[in-house]
């Protein structure tokens, strides 16, 4: 029988992960800027992380764990000649990421200026905390820094208690990490029509902030206009939290909606006249009273009998452990139907056959290892003819390889 | 010239993650059309604002989608002149409305179909509805927020509906633009919350067997359990937000807030935590935030002040675009873009559009009947 499935049909017309043939330098950094480089990775690009030497045989991991599919080369920027392996790379590269803070590359040499006049086509995606123009722009910070300067970490948090930082999800990963993706697309898209890279800017406290747009905008509607933990979507609202169960579980409660809502009380088996009266305000506390005490009284398990199925608006809040568990598997952030990028999991949403530890494991990545091969992909370059290895374990180009290497 | 200036873009109307890449995309320069409901007033002076706070840079049409008359225009711009469709509706809607996606690719096989829901499209919940704070639970990343003893704390709908959904679409739609340009061809981009949240925690999930996140919620490194890493109250009220990951900004911070650098050598002993913590609430509540403001900037300590939104608009804040481009960047914004919503009226703009599109004329091509537009049949449009 040679029946051909409509999976097998689609995958036969499925073309390569977008960005299949890139090339992408990231120079080594945590979080934001591996983050971008991840997600180039997913979805087809060739990544080279770029590690300072860690001496001739390391072993071990750098703290980085979103290494996915990516190669190392180890190279000390400082060094002559391991710079002209670096200046040699460029030279084949689409794509470099600086998460550096502002002035360092160029103190290295590297201005994007220069880089630009060894390829044109380079895109320089330079990712930092603060902007790179005001008070801040030298100093040091973390994700929490950043959005409390974005406005946004004054909006979060628990009434009568302080400002709540939702770990560095909002400016590492979503401001930063993603934005700064979303401007290397961006500058892929007009290269393919002028030809020309260009210099990509972001920022986490900009990119937090245009994040924030609606939330920003609704302060001057009633929303919005309450003090923080005290507005419908910052856990001032008893219909929009998450509430314990009997088991130490949580779920979580969004029926914005009136006939979301009915549904929501409907389930939870609750009729007073306090719960129909819900637009009073003054009615908030004793409603998140009485939802508490209900919730309480069913384990999760229960609930979710209760309310899947139901457009109640109640989930449970499953933890990660859990969800490895009972065998969920990660996706791609975006399902391309025509070019979809690499998969995490066998049989799973997207191509290939996925990665070893899914979406749950992580081994890192030795600074070193697959850069050879990169080397010779790349730039058909081979240890010894082209390239030495230092004593401290960096690579190095050979002296006169300059002319020999195809540049 | 900015990047998507020549993109055309079919918003049709939802709240929050679709209007929001369309707003990103509109930003960056395309040309985007809402499509409303019908409304009485819709394509008249009387027309309201819809609850919609991002239409910035956008036009609206007002169409009947469950009326053949009205759906062939959306139809027939479809296939013709518009580059992307985003859908924010559940599972099936747009089917039902005889708009499937395959059916919109036969007619236009470039057309870029950016589907955006809060659920998976698969399993359990698929066509269930739900709210930002719904998708992070099922995500697996609500059950990591919020302080120590205390429910999971959601942080608003910023994770959700913004960066794992409508910048994740917008970046779905940029792929699928950056594939179109080298093959002709269009696709389906499907983006939802739960999966484009879990991404965004990837550092997280896979950091669960390290000392950084291996804690219970509220007592790791950056959800709230460390002292370095949190938020503290000042003498007048306001706050300081602390992030000294590294020692040597630790080191910093201590010398600022002139506490003992002693705490240096215990800081990674998590029984002193709740000390360290003490000791910084002290420190914190001895002066007013611009005083430890004059202390910090400038100093490599990770300390830095807690600004409220009315604060910034107070100061004049300029709000900037999602990101810069030295050659093409985005379009220039209103001095006051940043701050205030510009909502959209349904029927606003949008005859402006299709003329500008198609070529089409009001009372020629289309009419208003019942608050919405229909394609008058006789029209000799450039289909």
């Amino acid at each position: 029988m040679s029946t051909i499935t409509a999976q097998q049909q689609q995958q036969q017309q499925q073309q390569p992960p977008p960005l299949s043939g890139l090339h992408v330098l990231e120079l080594a950094g945590l979080a934001p800027g591996p983050f971008t480089g991840l997600l180039l990775a997913d979805y087809g690009a060739s990544v080279l992380r770029i590690d300072r030497p860690a001496g001739l045989h390391p072993s071990v991991p750098t703290p980085d764990n979103l290494t996915r599919r990516k190669s190392s080369l180890a190279l000390s920027l400082k060094s002559t000649r391991g710079l002209a392996l670096f200046l040699h790379l460029v030279a084949s590269t689409d794509i470099l990421l600086d998460p550096y803070r502002p002035g360092v590359l160029e103190k290295l040499g590297l201005s994007p200026s220069t880089l630009l006049r060894i390829n044109p086509r380079l895109i320089i995606a330079r990712l930092t905390g603060f902007r790179r123009d005001g008070r801040y722009k030298d100093m040091a910070g973390h994700d929490i820094n950043y959005i409390a300067l974005a406005g946004v970490l004054a909006m979060l948090g628990r009434k009568d208690s302080k400002p709540y930082a939702p770990a560095n999800l909002i400016g590492d990963f979503a401001g930063g990490g993603m934005t700064c993706f979303v401007g290397v697309l961006l500058a892929l898209i007009h290269r393919g029509v002028s030809g020309q890279g260009q210099v990509v800017e972001a920022n986490m406290v900009d990119g937090a902030a245009y994040l924030a747009s609606m939330p920003r905008f609704a302060v001057q509607g009633p929303m919005w206009n309450a003090a923080r933990g005290e507005n419908v979507l910052d856990g001032g609202c008893p219909w929009y939290d998450t509430y314990e169960t009997k088991d130490g579980g949580f779920v979580a409660v969004g029926c914005l909606e009136e006939k979301f809502y009915d549904a929501f009380v409907r389930g939870l088996g609750v009729g007073d006249e306090l719960v129909q009266e819900r637009m009073n305000r003054k009615n908030w506390d004793g409603l998140r009273r009485i939802f508490t005490e209900r919730f309480k009284e069913k384990t999760r398990a229960e609930w979710e009998a209760v309310f899947d199925g139901t457009d109640a608006c109640v989930t449970p809040v499953l933890g990660f452990d859990e969800m490895k568990k009972r065998g969920h598997k990660m996706r791609p952030v975006v399902d391309l139907s025509l070019s979809p990028g690499l998969a995490m999991h066998t049989n799973e949403k997207g191509q290939g056959e996925g990665i070893e530890g899914g979406g749950f494991e992580a081994k890192g990545l030795v600074p070193g290892v697959g850069g050879e091969k990169v080397l010779r992909d790349w730039l058909g370059l081979e240890k010894g003819t082209h390239y030495v290895v230092a004593d401290d374990g960096g690579y190095e180009l050979r002296d006169g390889s300059e002319n020999k290497a195809k540049l | 010239m900015a990047p998507l200036s020549t993109v055309r873009v079919i918003e049709l109307a939802g709240l929050a993650p679709g209007p929001f890449a369309g707003m990103l995309l509109s930003d960056l320069g395309a040309t985007v059309l809402r499509i409303d409901r019908p409304d009485p007033f819709a394509h008249t002076d009387q027309a309201v604002p819809t609850k919609d706070l991002l239409a910035r840079g956008k036009s609206s049409i007002a169409l009947d989608l469950k009326l053949n008359s009205s759906r062939v225009l959306l139809k027939s711009l479809l296939a013709t002149v518009v580059d992307v469709l985003i859908d924010p509706f559940r599972p099936g809607v747009l089917e039902s409305l005889d708009l499937a996606p395959n059916t919109l690719l036969a007619a236009n096989p470039r057309l870029i179909i950016a589907r955006l829901t809060g659920f998976r499209r698969d399993g359990k919940y698929s066509s269930r509805a739900g709210h930002d704070i719904n998708y992070l639970g099922v995500s697996g990343v609500l059950s990591q927020l919020g302080r120590k003893d205390q429910p999971p704390y959601p942080p608003a709908n910023l994770m959700g509906d913004f960066a794992g959904g409508g910048l994740a679409c917008a970046f779905g739609i940029l792929t699928a633009l950056y594939t179109r340009a080298m093959d002709g061809k269009g696709q389906v981009v499907e983006v939802n919350m739960v999966d484009g949240v879990s991404y965004l925690a990837t550092m997280m999930r896979l950091g669960l067997n390290v000392p950084m996140w291996d804690q219970p919620r509220g007592e790791n490194y950056f959800d709230g359990g460390c002292p370095w890493y949190d938020v503290y109250e000042c003498m007048d009220g306001r706050y300081m937000a602390v992030g000294a990951v590294e020692p040597k900004f630790f080191e910093e911070l201590l010398k600022g807030l002139e506490l003992d650098v002693e705490w240096l050598s215990r800081r990674s002993d998590r029984t002193q935590w709740a000390p360290l913590r003490a000791e910084l609430q002290v420190a914190f509540r001895k002066k007013t935030r611009e005083q430890w403001e004059d202390i910090f900037d400038h100093k490599d300590a990770c300390c830095s002040p807690v600004i409220d939104i009315g604060e910034l608009k107070s100061q004049a804040y300029d709000q900037r675009h999602l990101v810069h481009f030295s050659k093409t960047p985005g379009v220039t914004l209103g001095q006051n873009a940043g701050w205030n919503a510009q909502t959209l009226a349904p029927g606003n703009g949008g005859e402006r559009t299709l003329k500008d599109w198609m070529g089409w004329q009001i009372g020629k091509d289309f009419e208003v009947e019942n608050g919405a537009l229909v394609k008058l049949i006789s029209s000799n449009s450039k289909l």
